[in-house]
């Protein structure tokens, strides 16, 4: 990487965010990123790739990014880590059957060293449905 | 939803809660200088008669450069005169940068339409008016068509714009030429949102990249450069870009409404720094007008 590089991405730094949004599959990230966005959610696929939101105001960049979280897409989303300055993990809380393996996916992340310099946030969704963990429980499985 | 803290990672509190992620909006976005990052005109719609250019969606702010930057005029005219036949080959040297400096909307296309090595399809564009919620403008390609008659979806998006009684959107040159007529109304939206919807073929693209310029005669109006980085083979992806209406100088929207279609765009796609795809479309604002 040249000196060049550094400087742009630094630069670019200043004036941009790039949020991750993570989590297993139907977990509820796309769901998110639209209610975020003021976008309706009633009908929401699967997501076989990424969807990005781009918030641009007075030179300022919000970039949110939705990798989609099956099984056989979790191995590329190491290809999103880079300059990462957010991650959300999303868990679908009331998926008591795969707490586990939602645990071990995030420890993946948790060695990321691309992602060291993120903050995380755990956000513990369809807290609404019969038989969703609270937070606090998914903090303890998690942890 | 809740959210809970965890410790590996940095301790910062991260509010991204619902209603606390505008917060956090706000404060990033806190006016640093009225960038008159101009016409994204040319990217949103009107509530009737309205278009999108061919990935009109996304931006990188760092590089949005608003104002008329004349820089590098000689790079720019290299590649305009450079354009013909002779050179329009698959091994496009056109780079990234090269684009960036163009002081106007080039005479040609700078790669030809087999350079799209990578399959990459447009499958849907859309733009909403966020103050609304309103769709203002959606084409897609339908999913179970697969244009049997070997259409694009540019070709397609053609079709559809006519049904939707757009202005005149013939062209030879059709799968990479579009012409949008939007009402002058278009030019009073706010925010505004423009989505791309596109799949990529078998293989993985490498820094893809999305450049488009906006000009108005030669008046750069708007840069949009994104990096969508890397995509997964045979993924389907969306990407929204979401911006302010950019505050026009009354004369200049004036005369863009009266000016039908020299306001004008190039989007330029590169993978890896190569140029792979290369569309264009042009814009009035005076639709709706009695005639």
């Amino acid at each position: 990487m040249g000196f060049l590089t550094v400087l742009k991405k630094m630069r670019q730094k200043e004036k941009e965010m790039r949020i991750l949004l993570l989590g297993l599959d139907n977990a509820g990230k796309t769901t998110i990123l639209k209610r975020f966005n003021g976008e309706p959610i009633d009908s929401i696929s699967p997501t076989l790739g990424f969807n990005i939101k781009t918030l641009e105001h007075n030179g300022y960049t919000l970039n949110m990014w939705d990798v989609g979280g099956q099984k056989s897409l979790r191995s590329y989303w190491r290809n999103y880590f880079e300059c990462t300055d957010g991650l959300v993990w999303v868990v679908d809380s009331a998926d008591r059957m795969r707490m586990e393996s939602c645990k071990e996916e995030m420890q993946v992340l948790l060695q990321e060293e691309r992602l060291a310099g993120a903050t995380l946030l755990v956000l513990c969704n369809k807290q609404d449905l019969p038989g969703a963990l609270s937070s606090n429980e998914i903090k303890e499985v998690l942890m | 939803m809740s959210e809970t803290q965890l410790d590996p990672l940095e301790k910062i509190p991260l509010p991204l809660t619902t209603p606390s992620v505008m917060s956090v909006v706000g404060k990033q976005l806190n006016p640093v200088q009225s960038n008159s990052a101009a016409a994204a005109a040319a990217a949103a719609a009107s509530s009737s008669a309205a278009a999108v250019a061919p990935g009109s969606s996304s931006s990188n702010s760092s590089s949005s450069e608003s104002n008329g930057a004349n820089a590098a005029a000689g790079v720019a005219a290299g590649i305009g005169i450079g354009a013909g036949d002779a050179k329009r080959k698959e091994e496009s040297n056109v780079t990234p940068e090269d684009v960036l400096h163009l002081t106007k909307i080039t005479d040609d296309y700078l790669c030809s339409a087999n350079a799209n090595v990578f399959e990459i399809d447009f499958t849907r564009f859309k733009i909403r008016d966020l103050e609304s919620g309103a769709v203002l403008f959606e084409i897609a390609k339908p999913p179970s068509e697969q244009f049997p008659d070997g259409l694009s979806v540019e070709d397609t998006m053609l079709a559809a714009a006519e049904d939707l009684s757009l202005d005149d959107t013939a062209d030879p040159n059709a799968g990479r030429y579009v012409r949008y007529q939007f009402t002058p109304a278009f030019l009073n939206l706010k925010t505004v949102g423009a989505t791309v919807e596109f799949t990529v073929g078998s293989q993985p693209v490498n820094n893809f990249r999305m450049i488009e310029r906006h000009f108005f005669r030669d008046r750069l109006l708007k840069t949009f450069d994104f990096e969508f980085g890397y995509c997964i083979p045979h993924s389907k992806n969306t990407c929204e870009h979401i911006y302010e209406f950019p505050n026009l100088p009354p004369d200049l929207v004036a005369e863009m409404i009266s000016s039908p279609f020299e306001t004008r765009s190039d989007s330029f796609y590169f993978v890896e720094n190569r140029l792979v795809m290369h569309n264009k479309a042009d814009y009035a604002y005076d639709g709706g007008k009695p005639t």
